[in-house]
């Protein structure tokens, strides 16, 4: 899972290399024309004050009455007051995105944006946040259309259905943002699908201070992050010929088993009798014995993907989802050892990274045409690695399409659990 | 522990709105107390609404929902009734305009119900400010610029990107629970004083900023303008008209509100008693005069619409004086002159009437704000020549026609005729009477007969005319009564024309004072006067006659002009009041192309001159720190050069090591301390634990841990509410022990 980097603020107080030597003209120029990304459009409120100041100036110029040229005058500089406040509020603010892992699918997420007022003295009011979050389509490469190259594209239903795989908030800025300080605003939201999830901050916008202008700040920090799948139901079935080590084999996590696997700090609530006195007394600190589990039945997860096997993208989803649960609650249980997805050789899953690695490539795995196993029959002839896993006695887990929707895993070609 | 400024709720932002709603209403509806437009009802009851709303937010939800579902049909009806009926655009607009503020005022507002309030109050005070041309705009449209900006920052704050709550009938929760005192003891914890300043200093920057704005905005004179009060109609309170009653002159100088003020280029040109013309009467009919009709034809040419006018005057060589005149509305649609003038330039387009012969300009209609005109080449001495006149004069006197076309209009009858030719007897002693030929020079008889309206008569602003037949004029004249200017000025005339001098009555203004603040003359409707002109045939001149002056008929000296200051100076507070007043005038409500040209030399010569002074004073100091190294060398300038480069040096590179340091800790300690509440709180109980006067281990503890708080740094800190309970519990401990020892306060 990757979130974006610890130092990766972004926005106007981001202190930037400058390429450039510093000019008045250049910073006069940046107040009066926007900048890149920049947009500055008047709201109602400030449609009403041109259209005041033009009807004013028009009645003064008629009737050379200074009365109306002070109003004008006034009306104006309340303009140029805006913009100066305006830039002001937004001086050296930055802001940042946290995505807070584990993201799964169907599961409300928490997306913190972080903010900073770098200024000393001057308070920041009234921004809010256009944020956008999409699954990015695996194996899609995203690339730039012409007139040429797109035509006979339907623009409007492609935009469409990009709006419908975006979700888009707003978030305001509740209140003050005090000088050198920070504030947090979360935004939960729940990703529909499995992948690769793309958040973004697609424009900073403020009516601060007089609403007359609208001001949106187009941004382009983008964080990414790996949505697993979401767990499914399934249910267990009894499988008679699964190998079962006798006495239970030493897994090299903490268990309760009989051979000693580590020492560690005494906790409170630790029994008296796991204390190891002589290395407590060598090191001055309790020390209490920690054991080796010893497995179960343990399980290998193969999951193959091959595209013939799986026609139908729904029950590719079960299939994702079902062995992503199926992973996890084997792991708690301790009972998986091995994971292999297609033809890559197997890993063995001691820690929840490994688990976690395994979720990762789950949540991007699509049905693929050659995965380089050639046998889509459960417990029947077996591949290389299937061979190898068979040699090393261990059970192996494999799935295959149970009905039009069901997904259903074989162990030594038993059926263990369908979902 | 990180020092956090409260912040206001959501609820205490709806409640700031509101009030500051409320109280741009108010200064909106305050404009009518100056603006003079039939609006008092309304008026007063948008104010006693808004007062009402302010002062018990929930009121607006007992509103019927009839009134809201009726509210605008009714309001327009109104608006098109009171449109019909008065056949005023701008008064049933301005009408309109507190209808819908009442309204907006009785309901709880939606953002865009707010910007209308902001809006509906902008229009009433521009109205204003365009129709009276007050002082009193200024202050109102920076103290309504001010709120209505934080108005809008409090709609920006509350309403933040969502659009902002709809308007609702039903009483929202922030109007459930107001308390303005506790809403203000808020806004003063929330409020950090530098932003405070900052938008103290913004605001000024706003003021100058327009100001400089309003200074170079392009001006264009255009002739044919559009005239805001074309829009509404005003009648004359007080003034002078072409009818004049005997007394109404007397009315008007009850009045002691400014009815002018001049500013002249040359304080020097001004006379010591100066006389400003502004109607000339020559008809008199029982108790009225009036300008009769003939002259009406002859004199007054047709209107005119423009800025510049042409007199009679010829322009005299070199630099001419130029007075500007800015003569308040509600005084007369005829504009106060000295005499002839070369050339004068209205501040705005006029439609105007002008007579050469009679030296008047009379506007279409009376002002209803204040005008501005500037006049050049003008002739002080209180002579009018009117060759017109003396031609038609000498025609009707060679026709013997003269007594019966320009006589006749004296008296009405014979027995008042009678009257004052037996009058003209006394004045005159041997005279001709009634249609003889004038013996004396129209000034020394004029002298003459002035000096004896002053013997006979004294002056009295309670006249008393004596009862009897005949025309009342005659009857105080033929009495010892006292009188005031008009019955002076009127006899002056009756008398003249029995002894066959043409004499007429002119209106107008009389002296004035010297503003000694704004240098320049203020004239107030306390200063109208009457006076009379008498015409000197061999030179073809009016000459002024006022009975009342001591001087009366030595008028032809007065073109010896004295200066100005002869003129009482006025250094009261109402004369500070009014020099802001004639600055406003000058500077601002009278700014033009002229002026804007003025104003971009003056900043050009001021740029040219300091860089001028720069380049000189550069170079004076360069000259003399070249003749002081080149002067000889000694031990005694050895030693100053190196005490004062050691002290330079020292001074440099404490501020580089220490002081830059110091001011910044000085700077961040002050705004934090200042705005501390824990070290406020903590130094509370320090207060109350020095009160208790205990010494015992407990309280010497807590005392201790307050000073940490109190003085102590940030980081240094124990726990604040644990510190203040222990001070508690301290304190109580101390003074039951008080309390029950028996040496004790209590016991």
């Amino acid at each position: 899972m990757s979130v974006t980097d610890e130092n990766d603020w972004s926005g106007p107080g981001v202190r930037t290399r400058r390429t450039e030597p510093f000019s008045w003209n250049a910073v006069l120029w940046s107040l009066v024309y926007p900048q890149r990304g920049h947009r500055i459009a008047p709201t109602v409120a400030g449609v009403v004050l041109i259209s005041l100041s033009f009807g004013i100036g028009t009645a003064a110029y008629n009737s050379s009455s200074n009365i109306l040229f002070i109003t004008l005058s006034l009306l104006l500089t309340c303009l140029i007051l805006s913009g100066v406040l305006s830039w002001l509020n937004l001086r050296r603010v930055t802001w940042r995105l946290r995505l807070a892992p584990p993201l799964r699918a169907g599961h409300d997420t928490v997306l913190a944006l972080e903010l900073r007022n770098a200024k000393k003295y001057l308070p920041t009011y009234g921004l809010w946040f256009e944020l956008s979050a999409r699954t990015l389509e695996p194996g899609v490469v995203q690339r730039a259309e012409s007139t040429v190259t797109g035509r006979g594209i339907d623009i409007r239903a492609a935009l469409a259905k990009a709006d419908e795989a975006d979700v888009r908030e707003r978030l305001p800025l509740a209140g003050r943002l005090d000088p050198q300080g920070n504030a947090r605003i979360e935004w939960v939201f729940r990703p529909q699908r499995r992948g690769v999830l793309r958040v973004g901050l697609a424009s900073v916008g403020s009516l601060f201070p007089f609403g007359f202008l609208r001001k949106d700040i187009g941004t382009d920090l983008v964080a990414e992050a790996i949505v697993w799948p979401a767990p499914i139901e399934y249910r267990r079935h009894a499988v008679a010929s699964v190998r079962r080590a006798a006495g239970g084999e030493r897994v090299p996590r903490a268990g309760t088993g009989g051979d000693l696997l580590a020492l560690r700090r005494y906790n409170a609530g630790d029994s008296h009798r796991l204390i190891h006195w002589k290395a407590s007394a060598r090191t001055r600190q309790l020390l209490v014995r920690q054991f080796a589990a010893e497995s179960a039945e343990g399980y290998s997860l193969w999951v193959r993907t091959e595209a013939a096997i799986w026609s139908r993208p729904e029950q590719f989803e079960v299939l994702v989802s079902f062995t992503a649960t199926l992973a996890e609650d084997l792991f708690r249980a301790g009972r998986l050892i091995n994971v292999a997805i297609d033809g890559d050789s197997p890993s063995p899953v001691r820690r929840v990274h490994d688990l976690e690695l395994f979720l990762d490539r789950l949540s991007r795995a699509q049905p693929t045409v050659d995965a380089g196993a050639t046998s889509h029959q459960t417990g029947g002839a077996a591949d290389g690695i299937t061979a190898a896993w068979l040699v090393a006695k261990q059970n192996v887990m494999t799935f295959a399409p149970e009905g039009a929707r069901g997904v259903a895993a074989f162990v030594n070609g038993q059926k263990a659990a369908s979902a | 522990m990180d020092k956090k400024r409260p912040q206001l709720s959501g609820d205490e932002l709806h409640q700031l709105k509101w009030l500051l709603g409320g109280v741009l209403t108010l200064l909106a509806v305050g404009t009518v107390f100056y603006m003079e437009i039939e609006a008092w009802t309304l008026m007063a009851l948008t104010s006693l609404a808004t007062l009402a709303t302010l002062a018990r937010p929930t009121l607006p939800a007992r509103v019927p929902r009839i009134v809201h579902t009726l509210a605008f049909p009714a309001i327009v009806a109104v608006f098109v009734a009171d449109l019909w009926f008065t056949r005023e655009v701008l008064p049933a607009m301005v009408r309109l305009d507190m209808m819908l503020l009442l309204y907006r005022n009785i309901t709880y507002r939606a953002r865009r119900d707010d910007l209308q309030v902001i809006v509906l109050g902008l229009f009433l005070i521009v109205v204003a400010g365009v129709l009276t041309v007050s002082l009193v705009f200024a202050a109102q449209i920076l103290v309504y610029t001010a709120c209505a900006l934080a108005f809008l920052l409090a709609i920006t704050l509350t309403d933040g990107a969502g659009g902002g709550p709809r308007g609702s009938i039903e009483t929202p929760a922030w109007a459930a629970h107001v308390n303005w005192p506790q809403l203000f003891r808020r806004l003063r914890e929330v409020a950090d004083w530098r932003v405070v300043g900052l938008g103290g200093a913004l605001f000024v920057g706003v003021v100058v900023v327009s100001g400089l704005l309003f200074l170079a905005i392009p001006r264009f004179q255009l002739d044919n303008g559009l005239f805001l009060d074309r829009f509404v109609s005003k009648k004359a309170k007080s003034g002078f008209s072409d009818t004049i009653r005997i007394g109404d002159v007397t009315e008007i100088q009850q009045d002691s509100s400014v009815a002018l003020r001049v500013d002249v280029s040359d304080p020097a040109q001004l006379p010591a008693t100066p006389y400003w013309r502004m109607f000339v009467l020559d008809q008199y009919n029982h108790g009225i005069f009036s300008l009769s009709p003939l002259a009406k034809v002859q004199a007054l040419e047709g209107e005119r619409t423009g800025v510049k006018v042409v007199g009679t005057a010829t322009p005299r060589r070199g630099v001419q004086p130029r007075w500007t005149f800015y003569f308040e509305p509600g005084v007369s649609k005829y504009l106060p002159l000295l005499g002839e003038f070369a050339t004068l330039e209205f501040g705005d387009a006029q439609n105007f009437r002008k007579s050469g012969e009679l030296n008047i300009i009379a506007l279409r209609e009376e002002p209803v704000t204040m005008t501005a005109y500037r006049v050049e080449g003008f002739e002080t001495a209180g002579r009018l020549r009117d060759p017109k006149f003396a031609q038609r004069w000498r025609a009707r006197e060679q026709a013997g026609q003269a007594r019966n076309l320009l006589q006749i209009r004296a008296a009405t009858n014979d027995r008042d005729r009678m009257a004052l030719t037996r009058l003209m007897q006394e004045v005159l002693p041997g005279a001709g009477g009634a249609g003889a030929a004038p013996s004396l020079p129209a000034a020394e008889f004029a002298a003459r007969l002035g000096a004896w309206l002053r013997d006979r008569h004294g002056y009295s602003l309670q006249p008393k005319i004596p009862d009897g037949e005949g025309d009342p004029l005659v009857r105080w004249a033929a009495s010892h009564e006292s009188g005031h200017c008009e019955l002076f000025a009127g006899s002056f005339v009756l008398l003249a024309r029995v002894a066959g001098y043409p004499a007429r009555v002119v209106t107008g203004f009389k002296g004035g004072t010297w503003n000694g603040y704004s240098g320049s003359f203020t004239v107030r409707n306390s200063d109208a006067h009457a006076w009379a002109e008498i015409f000197d045939v061999p030179t073809s001149t009016w000459l002024r006659a006022d009975p009342l002056a001591l001087d009366a008929g030595a008028t032809e000296r007065s073109g010896e002009n004295e200066a100005a200051r002869v003129a009482p100076t006025d250094r009261s507070w109402s004369a500070r009041f009014d020099s802001l007043r004639v600055f406003w005038y000058r500077r601002i409500v009278s700014f033009d192309q002229r002026s804007q040209l003025a104003t971009l030399k003056a900043v050009k010569d001021a740029t040219e001159n300091s860089g001028r002074w720069l380049r000189e004073t550069v170079a004076l100091s360069l000259g003399r720190v070249r003749a002081w190294l080149s002067a000889p060398w000694d031990v005694g300038r050895f030693i100053r050069l190196s005490y004062t480069a050691v002290l330079a040096l020292g001074l440099a590179w404490w501020w580089h090591a220490l002081g830059r340091e110091w001011w910044r800790s000085a700077w961040r300690r002050g705004g934090v301390r200042r705005s501390d509440p824990v070290r406020r709180e903590a130094g509370r109980w320090l207060a109350k634990l020095a009160r208790a006067g205990s010494t015992d281990a407990e309280l010497r503890q807590a005392q201790a841990a307050l000073e940490r708080v109190r003085f102590g740094a940030r980081e240094s800190w124990p726990e604040p509410e644990r510190v203040f309970r222990q001070a508690r519990r301290a304190l109580r401990a101390a003074r039951r022990r008080e309390r029950s020892s028996p040496n004790g306060r209590g016991a």
